[in-house]
């Protein structure tokens, strides 16, 4: 049994003539251990896919299940408590409280579950210690570094031992030197077991991950399945490709930004694309609505 | 949790020292308004029980007007007889003194509100004509000199004086003004005798303190007054043995024979004038503490404003916490105990400062404010009742956002 599933899972935002969809039937399941990396551009639907998985978010329609347990329609104290002790969230900028020392952010947590001050203290320090950021404990987060504070935000988002972690562009707000060691230090939680799903934008952090889903306008239209170690094979082409817009195309009245659509030829490949009529039919659900 | 939730509001209460210190000031003043007028209130009707209770339960009291169904509730206290020349006589004193049941009767006729004494004069001493009953019934000794009594010898000398403390202390600046002359209405008078200071009592609701008194005998105050006497009451303490209620009945035939039947006067027990000055002091108090309220309720507002702009200032810590596991009833909670510190720590302070304030007062001023646990009690409940009223609003905002708006929100 998959740890995640979403089935045909969509999410529509505001009403009327605003309406976007953010996510358009999405299925998806992912196993345990996997570090799944999400690519795409921005408005794509990323960050709505992982604010799902990490129950931050309902769908509006579809079905979640985390570890085999439907939990889209549960109510938010007990989406609250999923997150506490299945969900461990690493932001991209970082999100420590700031007027906690780093020691009381990391085991916050633990206070949320009831445990008593010294123990979680003591199991804050040694995840600190993992993180190798023991010698800070007593920092407030404005005297860290960037990487550090990343480093403390990693800490609290595994000190419940989750079964998923969520990584929103962990490194986008980190140098390349800081970048290698939040990565290595995800490296390292994947080795002993965990799941975690990243989003991000640099084609080179997906040589860490096992598998790459790319997304755009709210789908996944690429799924693939990458030895560690190295880059995904389209990761580079999505953001680095100049979209050329040809004379045939200019006859046509098309422009290449319309044509090039990344996705198409991923999806070609990897065959995962939804058959066509299904989408059109939610597009025209949703274009009623605006009438 | 709560250690944990006391800790948080602490420091976040001190990262906004200011904010934190206004809001409370809303808190502060009301709490030491209620404290302080409800203790005034209590104090002065201490004062006044006291005063009542020294008379001893045989002492009645005869007053000018009808007071209408005192026996049911007093509330229609009749105070326009205060404004009415009296109805009583130096004859009702006369005919109640002569009652067998009666052991002494003794008038206040009130004479002048002004004296002038050797140095200075002033118009705030309460002068009145009285008979040497009155001694016995107030169970008043000199300090120094003393009182004018009923034998013979000092009869004939009619011009003397009987002064409270405070007059010595104003008029003559000496504790000890004996053989001083004191002039009155043009007439000059000899001090005979000085009261000690006594609490502040009262002799009646008409509000005359004995220590700015002065007493001079009956038949001076009518040859002052050309006979025009205005006596406010009179005491008639009951011989011991003789019922209380047989005694009224006397007095009340007594006086309305003299009066040709007509009930213009009311004969009050002690328990009828307790229950009389109770009343009025209690009306007073609640009436002032309930503006004293109104100034909690604002300080509690005060407390809602502030917790509803330090809602939507900590958006973005709200969606940290929930994102990490906390439930709306966590954050409920955070805030609560964030709102409770303020108005407790308010309450605490209040109290305090209403302390300093009596204990101000009855160092420097004739009040005796008396803070009891009850007054005491109340204020923190009120203020607590406040601050759980006044932050739950805020913290149900708090506790019910949304995680991802407020995570996304500044």
């Amino acid at each position: 049994m998959a740890l995640i599933e979403i089935a045909e899972t969509s999410k529509l935002y505001g009403f009327g003539d605003a309406t976007t969809l953010a996510l358009d039937e999405v299925t998806l399941s992912v196993e345990r251990g996997e570090f799944v990396a999400v690519m795409g551009p921005s408005g794509s639907g990323k960050t709505t896919l992982l604010n799902l998985i990490g129950l931050l978010d309902q769908p509006t329609h579809g079905d979640y299940k985390l570890d085999g347990r439907l939990v889209s329609r549960l109510s938010s104290n007990q989406q609250a408590k999923l997150r506490r002790d299945y969900i461990g969230f690493v932001f991209q900028s970082f999100n420590l409280l700031p007027r906690l020392n780093v020691l009381d952010n990391v085991s916050l947590p633990l206070a949320y579950k009831g445990m008593p001050p010294v123990r979680r203290a003591k199991r804050a320090s040694d995840i600190l210690e993992l993180v190798g950021m023991r010698d800070r404990e007593y920092f407030k987060p404005h005297q860290l570094s960037s990487g550090q504070a990343q480093r403390a935000a990693i800490a609290r988002a595994l000190i419940n031992k989750p079964r998923i972690i969520i990584a929103d562009e962990p490194t986008g707000n980190l140098d390349s030197h800081d970048s290698k060691v939040v990565m290595e230090l995800f490296a390292e939680i994947h080795r002993q077991g965990n799941t975690i799903m990243l989003v991000t934008h640099n084609p080179e952090l997906t040589r860490y991950a096992n598998r790459v889903l790319y997304m755009y306008d709210g789908m996944i239209v690429g799924d693939e399945q990458t030895p560690i170690g190295h880059m995904a094979r389209h990761a580079r082409r999505i953001y680095f490709k100049k979209p050329r817009t040809t004379d045939d195309d200019i006859a046509a009245g098309v422009s290449a930004l319309l044509k090039d659509v990344p996705g198409q030829e991923v999806t070609a490949k990897s065959q995962k694309r939804k058959p066509q009529g299904r989408k059109r039919g939610l597009k025209q659900k949703v274009s009623r609505g605006r009438r | 949790m709560w250690s944990g939730n006391l800790k948080n509001a602490l420091s976040s209460l001190r990262q906004s020292r200011w904010r934190t210190t206004f809001t409370m000031l809303g808190i502060i003043i009301g709490v030491v308004s209620v404290v302080t007028i409800v203790s005034l209130g209590d104090g002065l009707k201490r004062q006044v029980t006291g005063q009542i209770s020294r008379l001893g339960s045989n002492v009645l009291t005869v007053r000018p007007g009808k007071v209408d169904g005192r026996h049911s509730s007093l509330s229609n206290l009749n105070l326009y007889s205060y404004l009415a020349p009296s109805t009583l006589t130096q004859n009702d004193v006369t005919s109640i003194q002569n009652l067998p049941s009666v052991q002494t009767a003794a008038p206040i006729d009130f004479v002048s509100n002004s004296a002038q004494g050797s140095d200075d004069e002033s118009g705030d001493v309460f002068v009145a004509g009285t008979s040497p009953g009155l001694w016995d019934i107030l169970h008043e000794q000199a300090a120094y000199g003393s009182l004018f009594s009923s034998d013979s010898s000092t009869d004939q000398q009619n011009n003397i004086a009987v002064v409270g403390s405070d007059i010595a202390s104003k008029l003559y600046r000496s504790i000890n003004p004996v053989g001083e002359s004191i002039r009155i209405n043009g007439q000059s008078f000899t001090i005979y005798g000085v009261l000690p200071p006594s609490a502040g009592s009262l002799l009646s609701v008409t509000g005359a303190d004995l220590n700015s008194s002065v007493f001079i005998p009956e038949s001076a105050a009518q040859s002052l007054t050309n006979n025009h006497s205005n006596i406010l009451q009179i005491f008639a303490q009951t011989r011991s043995g003789s019922n209380l209620d047989n005694s009224v009945k006397a007095i009340q035939q007594a006086v309305s024979t003299s009066h040709n039947g007509v009930n213009d006067f009311t004969v009050l027990k002690q328990s009828d004038l307790l229950a009389v000055s109770d009343q009025l002091v209690g009306t007073v108090t609640s009436f002032m503490s309930g503006i004293a309220a109104i100034a909690l309720v604002v300080g509690g507002i005060g407390i809602m404003n502030i917790m509803l702009v330090s809602v939507s200032e900590r958006t973005r810590e709200i969606g940290i916490r929930k994102a990490i596991g906390a439930t709306n009833r966590q954050i409920l909670n955070q805030f609560l105990v964030e709102g409770l510190v303020l108005t407790v720590g308010g309450s605490v302070i209040g109290i305090g400062v209403a302390m300093l304030i009596n204990f101000l007062l009855r160092l420097y001023s004739s009040w005796r404010p008396a803070v009891s646990i009850p007054v005491i009690i109340l204020a923190v409940g009120i203020s607590l009742a406040a601050g759980i009223l006044f932050s739950i609003a805020p913290a149900l905002k708090a506790a019910r956002k949304n995680p991802i708006d407020a995570l996304r929100g500044e």
